[in-house]
C-alpha cells in the first residue's frame, strides 16, 4: 500500500502519464480497539478485497481515459468521537478521495456534524470531505450533513416488514413485549422509534418493554417482567453481549414466546459464538446473507482477507463498488483532489439507486439507503434465511 | 495541516483537563470527579450556545461558573474523607454525573427539528464553530487562548505563596494544619479552581466535537484527567502538557504506523513510563 | 412483595460475584496500602486464560475450567506485582495507582485482540438448577457463587490467622518498618498477597463467567467500580466487611431497579456509597469511634 502511495507521489511529481503507476485513494476507519474491535477487523478485510477485484479488472477509469488502481488504508476510530474526529481529518489532509466508516453511531454523529452541513455554503467552515458509512446505523444519521452518505439498512421499513410478515402469516400473535439495551445510543434508538412502532403499526399490542444496560449481567428482574407480561413475540434491540445474558436468564426462567425477534446488528458469529443454544429459533431481519451468487463470492474474498461477511463489512463491499461507478461516471481527473472529492460527493448525492450484493438498493433524498433485505433465522451453528420478502 | 490544527484542539482540551486535576493533586488528593465537572461544562455551553443562542465566550464562562460552584459544593463533603476514600466517593460522583445527563432530557423545536440534549441519545449539533465559519486554525488559538491562560494562572499559583500551602497540604496535612494553615480553606478552594477549569474546558469539548452524550464522560475520561499529572510529574504545569502530548499525540496518534500493535501498546507504555520514571516525566526523583 | 423478596435475593446472590471482587482489592489495600486498580481486569482475564483448556481439550468439564482459571489468575497476580508494584518505590503511591491503570488497559486490549472482542460462551455449573418455593426462585449457580465466596473467605481468614504466612501478612499491614526488622522479608509477602489475590481473582472472574454466562472484556469497568464502591462500604481492609457490602450493594441495586429503573439504579448505588462515607466512613464493621 505504501509502495503504490508513494509512486503515486512520485508519478505526480514527474508527470509521468503512465496507466498503472496512478492509484486513488480510498480510506477506512471504524473501531479496531475495544470490545466492537471486531467490526474495524470485518470491514478492512472487505474493504481490501473488494479493491483486489476491482484492480485486477483494470481499475478505475479517470477522465483522461487513462486507469487507475485503488489503493486501501484503514485506520482505527477506537469507537471515540475525538478520534474519529482525528482520523478524519488526517485522512482528509491525504489525497484520499473520500472515506468508509465509522463503525459506531456515537463517532459518526460528532463527525457528521463537524462536515459541512450545506454544500457550497461559504459561511460554514466545516470540513468538505465526503464519508460513505458502511456500518454505523442509528436512525436518520446522514441528514446532519450534506457530505454524509450512508449503505446501512433501513431498520424502519426492515422492521415494519416483519411485522407486516407476523401478521399475515402468524395472526394467532397478537402481543410484543420489548428488550432493549437502554445506554447504547444504536439498540435505545431501534426499540423506541423503530421496533415499537412499527409493531403497532401492524396492529400488535405492545405489552411492556424491559431495560436494561449493555454492560449489565443480572437479568433476573427485567426477565421476570418479560414473563409476566406473557406476550406471543418478544422483540430485544440489544448487542449480542447484553443479548445473551438476556436470553440466558429467559432460559433458565422459562419464558419461550411464540417469536422471538432481534436486533439487526446481531445476526452475526458473535451471537452464535455467546449463546448459540439460547438464540435458536431468532428471527433478524438483516441487509446480507451469502445466499446469492455474488454474495458468496464477497463472502469467500472477505474471508481470504482473514474477515467475516456481515451485514455490515459486505456494506463495505458494495461501497467500494458504488464509489468506483461514481467515480467513473462523474469523470474524476485523479490530480485535483478537493475538485475529485467534490464530484464524487455530488455523484452520490445523484444516485437514485445502487447494485448491491443482494440487489438493488434504493437511494433516498436524504442521503440513506433503502437496501433489499431479508429475514434470518439462527439454526444450529448458522443464521439460514427464513424468508424473502421482497 | 487541518489534521495538526485539529489534533492540537484535542491536546489544548485535554491539557485544560489534565491541569484541572493538577491543581487538586497538589493538595494531595486523587479526584476522579474531573470528569463530571468536565461534563456539566460541556452540557451547559452547549445549552447555551444551542438552545440559548449565546456567543460562545459568555457560554464558557457559564460553564466555568457552573463547574466551579459544583466543584466548591462537592469539596466540602469529599474533604470528610481521604486517600482511597477520596478516590472512590469522587468517582461516585463523576458517574453521578454521567448518570444525571443520561437521564436528561430537554428538548426545543426549532423549526422542524427538535434540539437539544436527549438523554440517552445524546445532544447533537452543537456547531458554533463551524456555523459562525471559524476555520480549524482559529479554532485551534482559541482553545489554547483558554490553555495558555489557565497555565499562566496555575504556573503562577506555584510561584505564589499560594501554591506553597497547597504543596504544603500535599506534602504534610498535619504539618501543614500545625502551622495555622486552613486545609478546608486550601483543599475547597483548590478543588474550585480545579472544577472551573474542567468546566471551560467540557464547554470547548462540546463544541469542537458537536455531540456530546453521557458515554463521552465515562471513568475512562475521569481516569485520564488524572493520569495526565501523574504520567507528565507534579512539579509543573507543563508536565502535564507532555503528559497529553504524550498520550494524546504519540500513543493515541503517533503510533498509528504500527498498526494493530499500537493499542496494545498504548497501556504497556503508561506501565513502563511509570516504572521508569515514578514521579512522573518531569517529576524530580524524589527521597526514597 | 413477592417482587421485593425476589428481586432482593437475586440481588444478594449475584451480589457474592462483587463480593469476591472485593474482597481482592481488601486484600491488596490491606497489606501494601495502595490500590490495584487492574484487579477485575486480571480476574476477567483469567477467566478467559481458563477458556484455553477447551482448545487443547474440547468438551473439558466445567470444574477444570474454573480450575485453569485459577491457575491462571494466580499468574496473572504475579505478573501484576512485578510490572505495576516491585520496581515502583513505595513512596510514590500515585505511580503505582497509574501503572495499574496502564496494565487493566493492556489486559482488557490483550483479551480483546485474542478475541476480537467478541463475547465468549462460558460454562457453567448447577446453571439448570433452579430451587423454587411456589413462585419464588433462587439460582442455583448463583448458590454455588456465594458458597464459594464464604469459603474463600473463611480459607483466607484461616491462612491469615492460622499459618506463619498469615501472622507475617497482618505484621505487614500494621507496621512494614517493624515487620521488617523482625525479619520478615516484605518482599515475599507483597508477592504471596498478589499471588493469593490473583487466584481468588481467577476463580471470581470464571464464576462471574458462569453466572453471566458470557465472557466480555466489556465486564470489566462496571466490576472494577462495584468492587472499589464494596471495598469502602465494607471498611478498607476487612475482609467479612466485603463479603458483607458485596451481598449488600447487590441487594440493594436490584431493589432500586425494581422500583427506579435500571437508568437509575446506579444512582443509587452511589448515593448509598455517599451515605456510608457520611455515616459511616469506616465501613460496616468499623470500631465505633472512627478508625486509625
Amino acid at each position: 500500500m505504501k509502495k503504490v502511495a508513494l509512486a503515486a507521489a512520485l508519478a505526480l511529481c514527474f508527470g509521468v502519464a503512465q496507466a498503472q503507476d496512478k492509484s486513488i485513494k480510498i480510506s477506512g476507519f471504524g473501531a479496531k480497539t475495544g470490545p466492537v474491535r471486531g467490526f474495524g477487523v470485518n470491514s478492512e478485510a472487505a474493504m481490501l478485497a473488494a479493491a483486489e477485484v476491482i484492480n485486477k479488472a483494470g481499475g478505475v477509469k479517470l477522465a483522461d481515459g487513462t486507469k487507475a488502481k485503488i489503493a486501501v488504508d484503514f485506520y482505527d476510530d477506537a469507537c471515540n468521537a475525538e478520534q474519529g474526529i482525528s482520523v478524519v481529518r488526517r485522512i482528509a489532509g491525504t489525497d484520499a478521495l473520500v472515506a468508509i466508516g465509522p463503525t459506531c453511531s456515537n463517532v459518526a454523529e460528532p463527525l457528521f456534524g463537524i462536515l459541512q452541513k450545506k454544500v457550497g455554503d461559504a459561511s460554514d467552515s466545516g470540513l468538505q470531505f465526503p464519508i460513505f458509512t458502511d456500518v454505523a446505523i442509528k436512525v436518520g444519521l446522514a441528514k446532519i450533513s450534506e457530505w454524509a452518505f450512508r449503505n446501512v439498512p433501513n431498520e424502519m421499513i426492515m422492521y415494519s416488514s416483519v411485522f407486516y410478515w407476523l401478521r399475515t402469516t402468524r395472526p394467532e400473535l397478537k402481543t410484543v413485549y420489548g428488550g432493549v439495551e437502554e445506554d447504547f445510543a444504536h439498540s435505545r434508538a431501534t426499540w423506541h422509534v423503530v421496533m415499537k412502532d412499527r409493531a403497532q403499526a401492524n396492529n400488535f399490542t405492545v405489552v411492556g418493554e424491559s431495560k436494561w444496560l449493555l454492560a449489565d449481567t443480572n437479568f433476573a428482574t427485567q426477565v421476570r417482567e418479560m414473563k409476566k407480561a406473557n406476550a406471543d413475540v418478544i422483540a430485544i434491540s440489544a448487542h449480542p453481549f447484553s443479548m445473551c445474558g438476556a436470553l440466558k436468564e429467559m432460559a433458565r426462567q422459562g419464558v419461550k414466546p411464540k417469536v422471538l425477534v432481534g436486533l439487526t446488528s446481531s445476526s452475526t458469529t458473535e451471537t452464535l459464538q455467546g449463546c448459540g443454544k439460547q438464540v435458536q429459533g431468532m428471527i433478524i431481519p438483516t441487509s446480507f446473507a451469502p445466499v446469492t451468487k455474488d454474495g458468496k463470492y464477497a463472502s469467500a474474498e472477505t474471508a481470504k482477507k482473514k474477515g467475516a461477511a456481515d451485514l455490515h463489512s459486505m456494506a463495505a463491499w458494495e461501497n467500494m463498488f458504488i464509489l468506483k461507478d461514481v467515480m467513473e461516471s462523474e469523470k474524476i481527473t485523479g490530480k485535483d483532489v478537493q475538485g475529485d472529492r467534490r464530484k464524487i460527493r455530488d455523484g452520490l448525492a445523484k444516485l437514485k439507486q445502487t447494485k448491491g450484493l443482494m440487489g438493488v438498493t434504493k437511494r433516498t433524498d436524504d442521503r440513506e439507503a433503502d437496501k433489499p433485505y431479508l429475514f434470518v433465522q439462527a439454526k444450529g451453528n448458522e443464521w439460514v434465511v427464513l424468508h424473502n420478502p421482497l | 495541516m487541518d489534521f495538526y490544527f485539529g489534533l492540537a484542539q484535542v491536546i489544548g482540551v485535554h491539557t485544560l483537563l489534565g491541569l484541572s486535576a493538577y491543581i487538586v493533586l497538589l493538595t494531595g488528593q486523587v479526584s476522579l470527579a474531573q470528569a463530571g465537572f468536565y461534563a456539566i461544562g460541556a452540557y451547559v455551553a452547549g445549552m447555551l450556545t444551542v438552545l440559548g443562542g449565546w456567543h460562545l465566550v459568555p457560554a464558557l464562562g457559564a460553564s466555568a461558573v457552573c463547574g466551579a460552584a459544583v466543584a466548591c459544593a462537592v469539596g466540602f463533603p469529599a474533604l470528610r474523607v481521604k486517600g482511597l476514600m477520596l478516590v472512590i466517593a469522587t468517582l461516585a460522583f463523576g458517574e453521578g454525573v454521567r448518570l444525571f445527563f443520561f437521564n436528561f432530557d430537554y428538548q426545543i423545536a426549532r423549526g422542524e427539528i427538535k434540539v437539544g440534549p436527549l438523554g440517552g441519545e445524546g445532544f447533537r449539533q452543537i456547531r458554533f464553530f463551524p456555523e459562525n465559519g471559524w476555520s480549524t486554525l482559529e479554532v485551534m488559538l482559541f482553545v489554547w487562548l483558554f490553555v495558555v491562560a489557565a497555565m499562566a494562572l496555575l504556573w503562577w499559583f506555584d510561584r505564589s505563596r499560594y501554591g506553597t500551602v497547597l504543596r504544603a497540604v500535599g506534602e504534610d496535612e498535619l504539618a501543614a494544619q500545625s502551622v495555622g494553615i486552613n486545609l478546608t480553606a486550601v483543599k475547597v478552594s483548590a478543588m474550585t479552581v480545579g472544577g472551573a477549569i474542567a468546566g471551560v474546558g467540557g464547554g470547548l469539548y462540546a463544541h469542537y466535537t458537536t455531540h456530546i452524550e453521557h458515554s463521552s464522560f465515562n471513568i475512562l475520561v475521569a481516569t485520564f484527567a488524572i493520569a495526565y499529572p501523574i504520567v507528565g510529574g507534579l512539579r509543573s504545569v507543563f508536565g502535564t502538557l507532555l503528559a497529553v502530548v504524550f498520550v494524546q499525540g504519540f500513543l493515541i496518534e503517533g503510533l498509528r504506523f504500527l498498526g494493530d500493535w499500537r493499542n496494545l501498546l498504548f497501556g504497556a507504555l503508561i506501565v513502563l513510563a511509570m516504572n521508569l520514571r515514578p514521579s512522573g516525566l518531569l517529576g524530580t526523583r524524589r527521597r526514597a | 412483595m413477592l417482587d421485593f423478596l425476589q428481586s432482593l435475593s437475586d440481588g444478594v446472590l449475584f451480589g457474592a460475584t462483587y463480593a469476591l471482587i472485593g474482597i481482592g482489592f481488601t486484600l491488596v489495600f490491606g497489606v501494601m496500602h495502595k490500590i490495584n486498580m487492574a484487579y477485575a481486569a486480571a480476574s476477567i482475564g483469567g477467566a478467559y486464560c481458563g477458556l484455553l483448556i477447551l482448545k487443547v481439550m474440547a468438551g473439558a468439564p466445567p470444574a477444570l475450567v474454573f480450575f485453569c482459571a485459577f491457575l491462571s489468575g494466580g499468574v496473572l497476580g504475579a505478573a501484576v506485582y512485578v510490572t505495576c508494584f516491585h520496581f515502583i518505590p513505595l513512596s510514590s503511591p500515585l505511580a503505582t495507582l497509574m501503572s495499574t491503570v496502564g496494565m487493566l488497559l493492556l489486559v482488557d486490549e490483550i483479551v480483546v485482540h485474542a478475541t476480537d472482542g467478541m463475547p465468549q460462551n462460558y460454562p457453567a455449573m448447577f446453571d439448570d438448577v433452579m430451587l423454587r418455593a411456589g413462585e419464588f426462585t433462587m439460582r442455583g449457580d448463583l448458590l454455588l457463587v456465594f458458597a464459594v465466596a464464604v469459603l474463600c473467605m473463611v480459607a483466607l481468614l484461616l491462612v491469615l490467622y492460622r499459618t506463619r504466612l498469615g501472622l507475617a501478612t497482618r505484621a505487614v499491614a500494621q507496621q512494614p518498618v517493624a515487620a521488617r526488622l523482625c525479619g520478615i522479608r516484605l518482599e515475599r509477602v507483597n508477592v504471596t498477597t498478589f499471588v493469593i489475590t490473583g487466584l481468588l481473582g481467577g476463580i471470581a472472574g470464571a464464576l462471574i463467567g458462569a453466572s453471566v454466562g458470557t465472557l466480555s472484556p466489556l465486564l470489566t469497568t462496571p466490576l472494577t467500580v462495584k468492587g472499589l464502591i464494596v471495598t469502602v462500604i465494607g471498611g478498607l481492609g476487612s475482609i467479612p466487611g466485603a463479603i458483607v457490602a458485596g451481598l449488600l450493594v447487590g441487594g440493594f441495586e436490584n431493589v432500586l431497579q425494581l422500583y427506579r429503573g435500571v437508568t437509575e439504579r446506579d444512582l443509587y448505588v452511589m448515593l448509598l456509597l455517599f451515605v456510608f462515607l457520611t455515616f459511616r466512613p469506616g465501613g460496616i464493621f468499623a470500631p465505633k469511634g472512627g478508625r486509625d
